[in-house]
C-alpha cells in the first residue's frame, strides 16, 4: 500500500509540474530563474562553510570512534549554528528546552475541582518562572494546548499571560490537537525560535475534566434565541418556545463523553477493537499497567519528580503536593480482577487505561544564544517531530506508528539509537499495538515502505518513570509531561536521545526526537 | 427501488415470518445488501473470510492482499508468509479453521484452485465446501481462482473447465440467500492483476454479478499498481446515453470516483442531460449518434486533453417478430446498438488517437441479445455483435494499455422492464439465480469497475450483471 501511494504521489507531483510550467508566463519564470541562481550561490556558501566543518567534525568522530552530528551537538552548545550532517541541516538556529514543571496530576472531579484550565494554566506557569527565574521582560509569547477549552476565553495561552500579569507584550495563543495539543504547543513555540519569530517562549498545556462544560442542546439555544435577541413579548411568546421544546428528552443536557465525533465510538471501544485486531492479551495489558504505576510510584518515592512538579494552592487553603492517581500498592494479580469496562468479553478494563486526570504542565523554550545570554542551562532540543492521520474508523490510535518512523528519518536516525522511549499511554492496548507495529516486518514492508520493522524497544528504557495509565492524562497536558520528563532524564543519565510517541483523538500520531544538548 | 412486491415481502421480518410460517409457497428472495457512493479503502471491514485452496506463491499473496488490505479478516489454515505479514501491518491476524465454533458465519470463501490440474484433484472443492458452505451469510461471496483451460495438457483442460460448471452450479445453489459465485480464470503472469478484480467481486458493489468465468490476462499492457480509491482522479469519461436509466447511474458513479464526466445524448434530451451533469459537475455533449457527424464532432470535443473512459450506453429496441418488422427498425436497431458504437470508436482511435493511453471502451450488450429473443432478431443480431466486436478490437489495442470489453446486464429495473407484462415480469425476475430484478447502479458499479485502472486483467470480454439469469451465455 505504501508503495502503491508513493508511484500515486510522485504522479501526481509530474502532473502538478506539468501543469505549471505550461501555465507560466515568461516573465513568472524568467523572475524564477533569477531567484533560483542567486539561491545557489547562497547555498553554494553555506554548503562550502559547513563542508569544512563537518570535514573537521568526521575527523574528530572517526577517532572517538562516534557518529560527527552528536559529537558536534553535545560538544559546543555555545556554537551559534552548530554543523549537521543530517537531513535537518536546514536549521540555522536550535531551540533549547531548559526547563519544564507541572502540577500534580490528579483524578477528576478530586482535589483539583475549583480550578479550571486557566487556573491550571497559571499554577504551572507561575511555577516554571519561579523556577526558572526567567526574566518576565524576555518572554516573548505563551503557547497553550487544551482539548475542553473554556467557550468564554478559548485562548488559555493569553489568559495565563494576563492573570499572571505578565507584561502586556507577552502574547498568547492556543493549539488543540486533540491529545497531542502539549506536544503541539511545543513544537509550535520550537519552529517560531527556530524560524527566528521569538526568543523565549512558554509553551504547555492544561485541561480540566472536571470543569468541562454541560452542553445546552442545539435545539434549545435556537427555540430561545428569539427570546434572547428579539423584542420582548408576551406570554403566548413564551409558550410557543416552550412548545418547540418538546420532547423532555430532546433538551436535557448531556454528559460530555470522549467520543469520535465521526463513528460515534467512544475511546475504549476503539482500544479494545485494536487489542483485539493486534492479538494483545488482558495479561500483558495488565503487566504493562502494574510496571506503569510500580515505575511511577518508584520515581516519586525517589524524590525524581521533585524537580518537575510544583505543589498547587487551591482555594479554601489546601495544599496539593503530588500525584493522586499512582498506586504503588498494585499489582498484576490485582488488576486482573477488575471488571472489562467496553465490552462483556473484553479486555479494556479502569486499570489498564488512563484515567480521566486535572493537571497542567508548563516548558520554557529558547534560542541557544538567549540561553547562553541569560546564563540558562539547555537540557534539550527538539531534533524533529512528525504528525500523522490515519483512518479513525480502523485503529484509531495507531498513528504513533507510522508518527515515530516519520520523525526518525526526518532526524536521519533509527529507533536502535534511542536510549529513551516515552509513548503517550492512552491504553496498554494501544500502546502494545504501537510496539508491536513497529516491531513488525510486515508492518514495515506494507505500511512504510521499508524492508525492515522499525525496531523492537526493550522494556527498560520505555516509559521509564511510568506512563499516562499510571500518572494520568489531562489532554492537553500529556505532551508537555513527557517533554520535560525526557529533557530531565537525557540530562540526568547523560543520554543523548529520546522519541517521545503519542496518539490522539481524531486518528491522529506524534512523534519527536528529542537529544541532550 | 422497484415494485417487486416479494422481495418488499421478503425485506420485512414479520412479513417474512408469517409468510415462512404459514408456509405459503411464495418466493421469497433476499434484499441485496449494497454499497453506494465512491469506494472506500476498507471495503471488507469487519467481515470475514475463509480462505481455501492452495494460496502459495503469487496467487496466495494477491489472495491475501485482496482480504487483508480491503479490511477482511482472514480464517485460514494456509502457511503463506505474505498472508501473516499483512495481517500484522493492518491488524488482521489469521484465524485457522480450527478456531471456527460450530456456527459460526463468513462472509465469504475464497478458493485458490489455480494447482487443481487432475479430476481426482477437483475433490479438493467438495471438501473445502462441503463443512463450510452453510457458514456463509446471506449476501455472501464465493469466488474460486483457476487457470485457463488451455495452459496445459488434455487432462488439465478437462479438470480447469470442471471448475466452470462447479462455481455456476454453486452460484444457482447460494442465489437464493443473495449471494453470489463466481470463477476467475486467472491466466499465468497475470497474478499481479488478481488482487484489484478480487476486491471488486468480494465487495457490496458486485451484488448482480454471479455465475460465470472471469478471464484475468496479461493481454493490455500496463503494469502500474492501481490505486483502491477515487480510482478515476483526472481521468476523463464519456458516457453516451447518459440523460437517464443506467447511463446517469453510471455518469454519478464515475464522477465519484474522481472523473470528469461528458454527458451525451440526443438534443431531444438536451434538459435531463443538463440536469445530469450538473449534479455531478460533468458537462454536456449534444449529439446524436446515428448522424454520420457525430463521430468527428466527437473526436473534435476530446481533441484537448483526450479521453480516458468511453462508456457507449445509448441503445434502443425496435421489437417486433421478423414478419411483421419494418426494415427501417432493423436499421435503426442495428445503427444505435453496433454501427454508431464502431463508427466512434474508429474516430477516436484513428491516427493520433484521442482515446488516451491506458483508456477503457465499454459496450452495451445484453444477455437477452446473447441468449437470443422472439422479437429482438435485430436487438440481439446487435448486442451479440458487441460481443465479437470488444474481442477483436481489445487485441488492437492492448499495446496502448487500453482494455475493450462489454457489460451484459440481465433484468434491470427500469422503466421498460417496469411496462412489461407482470407474468413475464414475474418469471424473469424468479428465473435468475438471485430471484430478483437487478437495479441500474449495480450496472453502473460494474460500468464503474470496467473502467477502473485495476481492470487492466480484463480486456476483450463480456462481464454479465445478470444475477444468474437462466439462459446464461
Amino acid at each position: 500500500m505504501a508503495t502503491r501511494k508513493k508511484s500515486d504521489e510522485s504522479k501526481d507531483k509530474k502532473k502538478k509540474k506539468k501543469k505549471s510550467s505550461a501555465g507560466e508566463t515568461k516573465a513568472e519564470k524568467k523572475a524564477k530563474s533569477d531567484k533560483t541562481s542567486s539561491g545557489t550561490k547562497k547555498a553554494a556558501k553555506k554548503a562550502k562553510k559547513s563542508a569544512t566543518k563537518t570535514a573537521s567534525g568526521t575527523k574528530k568522530a572517526s577517532k572517538a570512534g562516534r557518529r560527527a552530528p552528536s559529537k558536534a551537538g553535545t560538544k559546543a552548545p555555545a556554537a551559534p549554528a552548530p554543523t549537521r550532517t543530517r537531513p535537518t541541516s536546514h536549521r540555522t538556529r536550535r531551540a533549547v528546552i531548559v526547563g519544564g514543571l507541572r502540577t500534580p496530576f490528579v483524578k477528576a472531579f478530586g482535589k483539583f475541582l475549583p480550578l479550571d484550565t486557566i487556573a491550571l494554566g497559571d499554577a504551572a506557569t507561575a511555577a516554571l518562572l519561579e523556577r526558572t527565574s526567567v526574566p518576565r521582560d524576555v518572554i516573548d509569547g505563551i503557547i497553550w494546548g487544551g482539548v475542553i477549552l473554556p467557550s468564554a476565553a478559548p485562548n488559555v495561552g493569553r489568559e495565563i499571560a494576563l492573570d499572571l500579569e505578565l507584561p502586556p507584550s507577552v502574547q498568547g495563543m492556543t493549539v488543540t490537537r486533540a491529545c497531542a495539543s502539549g506536544l503541539q504547543a511545543v513544537t509550535t513555540a520550537a519552529a517560531a525560535i527556530e524560524r527566528g519569530d521569538a526568543d523565549v517562549m512558554i509553551a504547555g498545556g492544561s485541561d480540566s475534566t472536571s470543569n468541562a462544560e454541560v452542553k445546552l442542546p442545539q435545539k434549545v439555544v435556537h427555540a430561545m434565541a428569539p427570546l434572547a435577541f428579539g423584542k420582548a413579548k408576551g406570554p403566548r411568546d413564551y409558550l410557543q418556545v416552550l412548545a418547540q421544546l418538546t420532547p423532555i428528552t430532546e433538551i436535557l443536557p448531556k454528559m460530555p463523553k470522549i467520543a469520535e465525533r465521526t463513528t460515534g465510538e467512544v475511546m475504549g471501544e476503539s482500544a479494545e477493537k485494536m487489542a483485539k485486531r493486534n492479538g494483545i492479551t488482558r495479561e500483558a495489558q495488565d503487566a504493562l499497567a502494574a510496571r506503569s504505576h510500580s515505575r511511577a510510584a518508584a520515581a516519586i518515592a525517589s524524590g525524581r519528580f521533585d524537580r518537575e512538579i510544583a505543589p498547587v494552592h487551591v482555594p479554601g487553603g489546601k495544599v496539593v503536593y503530588t500525584d493522586d492517581i499512582v498506586r504503588d500498592d498494585t499489582s498484576e494479580a490485582k488488576l486482573s480482577k477488575l471488571r472489562p469496562v467496553f465490552a462483556k468479553d473484553g479486555t479494556v478494563t479502569a486499570g489498564n487505561a488512563s484515567p480521566l486526570t486535572d493537571g497542567a504542565a508548563a516548558v520554557l523554550l529558547m534560542s541557544e544564544e538567549a540561553a547562553e545570554k541569560l546564563g540558562m542551562e539547555p537540557l534539550a532540543t527538539l531534533t524533529s517531530w512528525a504528525y500523522v492521520g490515519v483512518d479513525p474508523r480502523d485503529q484509531l490510535l495507531i498513528g504513533p506508528a507510522l508518527a515515530m518512523p516519520k520523525a526518525l528519518d526526518r532526524a536521519g536516525l533509527t529507533l536502535d539509537e534511542m536510549e529513551l522511549v516515552d509513548l503517550h499511554e492512552a491504553f496498554a492496548a494501544q500502546v502494545l499495538s504501537v510496539t508491536k507495529a513497529l516491531a513488525s516486518d510486515g508492518f514495515a514492508k506494507e505500511r512504510l515502505g521499508r524492508d525492515k520493522a522499525v525496531g523492537a524497544i526493550d522494556d527498560a528504557i520505555l516509559n521509564v518513570h511510568g506512563g499516562s495509565i499510571a500518572i494520568g492524562h489531562p489532554f492537553g497536558a500529556t505532551g508537555a509531561r513527557m517533554v520535560t520528563t525526557m529533557a530531565n532524564e537525557l540530562h540526568e543519565r547523560g543520554a543523548k536521545r529520546a522519541i517521545l510517541g503519542l496518539c490522539a483523538a481524531g486518528g491522529l500520531g506524534a512523534a519527536a526526537v528529542m537529544e541532550r544538548v | 427501488m422497484s415494485d417487486d412486491l416479494f422481495l418488499q415481502l421478503s425485506g420485512n421480518p414479520r412479513a417474512k415470518k408469517l409468510i415462512q410460517s404459514l408456509g405459503l409457497p411464495l418466493p421469497m428472495p433476499q434484499p441485496l445488501a449494497r454499497r453506494s457512493g465512491p469506494w472506500e479503502a476498507r471495503p471488507l471491514a469487519d467481515r470475514s473470510v475463509l480462505l481455501v485452496g492452495a494460496l502459495d506463491g503469487e496467487v496466495g499473496r494477491a489472495i491475501a492482499g485482496a482480504v487483508v488490505r480491503a479490511g477482511g479478516d482472514p480464517i485460514s489454515d494456509a502457511g503463506l508468509p505474505a498472508l501473516d505479514e499483512l495481517g500484522e501491518a493492518w491488524g488482521r491476524p489469521r484465524r485457522p479453521l480450527a478456531d471456527l465454533s460450530e456456527t459460526e458465519r463468513v462472509d465469504a470463501i475464497v478458493f485458490d484452485a489455480t494447482t487443481i490440474a487432475t479430476p481426482a484433484a477437483l475433490r479438493g472443492l467438495y471438501d473445502a465446501f462441503h463443512p463450510h458452505l452453510r457458514r456463509l451469510r446471506p449476501c455472501g461471496r464465493v469466488v474460486v481462482v483457476g487457470r485457463p483451460a488451455d495452459e496445459g495438457d488434455a487432462t488439465a483442460a478437462a479438470a480447469r473447465q470442471a471448475l466452470d460448471g462447479f462455481t455456476r452450479s454453486l452460484a444457482k445453489e447460494v442465489g437464493r440467500r443473495g449471494s453470489t459465485a463466481n470463477l476467475v480464470v486467472l491466466q499465468t503472469g497475470a497474478e499481479a492483476r488478481l488482487e484489484a478484480v478480487l476486491r471488486f467481486l468480494l465487495s457490496e458493489r458486485a451484488v448482480y454479478v454471479t455465475c460465470q468465468p472471469l478471464h484475468v490476462t496479461r493481454l493490455a499492457a500496463n503494469d502500474a499498481e492501481p490505486p483502491s480509491t477515487r480510482v478515476l482522479e483526472g481521468k476523463t469519461a464519456l458516457v453516451t446515453g447518459g440523460a437517464r436509466g443506467i447511463g446517469a447511474a453510471t455518469a454519478k458513479q464515475l464522477a465519484d470516483e474522481g472523473a470528469h464526466v461528458v454527458v451525451l445524448d440526443r438534443p431531444a434530451d438536451a434538459k435531463p442531460a443538463s440536469q445530469v451533469a450538473r449534479a455531478i459537475g460533468g458537462s454536456v455533449l449534444l449529439q446524436d449518434i446515428t448522424d454520420p457527424d457525430a463521430p468527428a464532432a466527437i473526436r473534435e470535443h476530446f481533441a484537448q486533453g483526450g479521453v480516458d473512459v468511453v462508456v457507449h450506453n445509448a441503445g434502443i429496441t425496435r421489437d417486433r417478430t421478423l414478419p411483421k418488422m419494418k426494415a427501417e427498425n432493423w436499421d435503426l436497431a442495428v445503427d444505435v446498438n453496433l454501427g454508431a458504437v464502431l463508427r466512434i470508436d474508429d474516430a477516436l482511435l484513428a491516427d493520433a488517437p484521442v482515446l488516451n493511453e491506458g483508456g477503457r471502451i465499454i459496450c452495451l450488450s445484453s444477455v437477452a441479445g446473447l441468449a437470443g429473443n422472439v422479437g429482438q432478431t435485430n436487438y440481439a443480431a446487435s448486442k451479440a455483435g458487441i460481443a465479437g466486436y470488444v474481442a477483436r478490437r481489445a487485441l488492437d489495442v492492448a499495446d496502448r494499455g487500453v482494455t475493450v470489453n462489454a457489460i451484459a446486464p440481465g433484468f434491470i429495473e427500469t422503466r421498460l422492464t417496469a411496462a412489461m407484462p407482470v407474468m413475464i415480469r414475474e418469471a424473469a425476475r424468479r428465473l435468475a439465480a438471485l430471484g430478483q430484478g437487478g437495479l441500474p447502479e449495480d450496472v453502473g458499479q460494474a460500468i464503474t469497475f470496467l473502467a477502473s485502472p485495476g481492470s487492466v486483467g480484463l480486456s476483450g470480454r463480456v462481464l454479465r450483471v445478470c444475477g444468474g439469469a437462466l439462459v446464461g451465455a
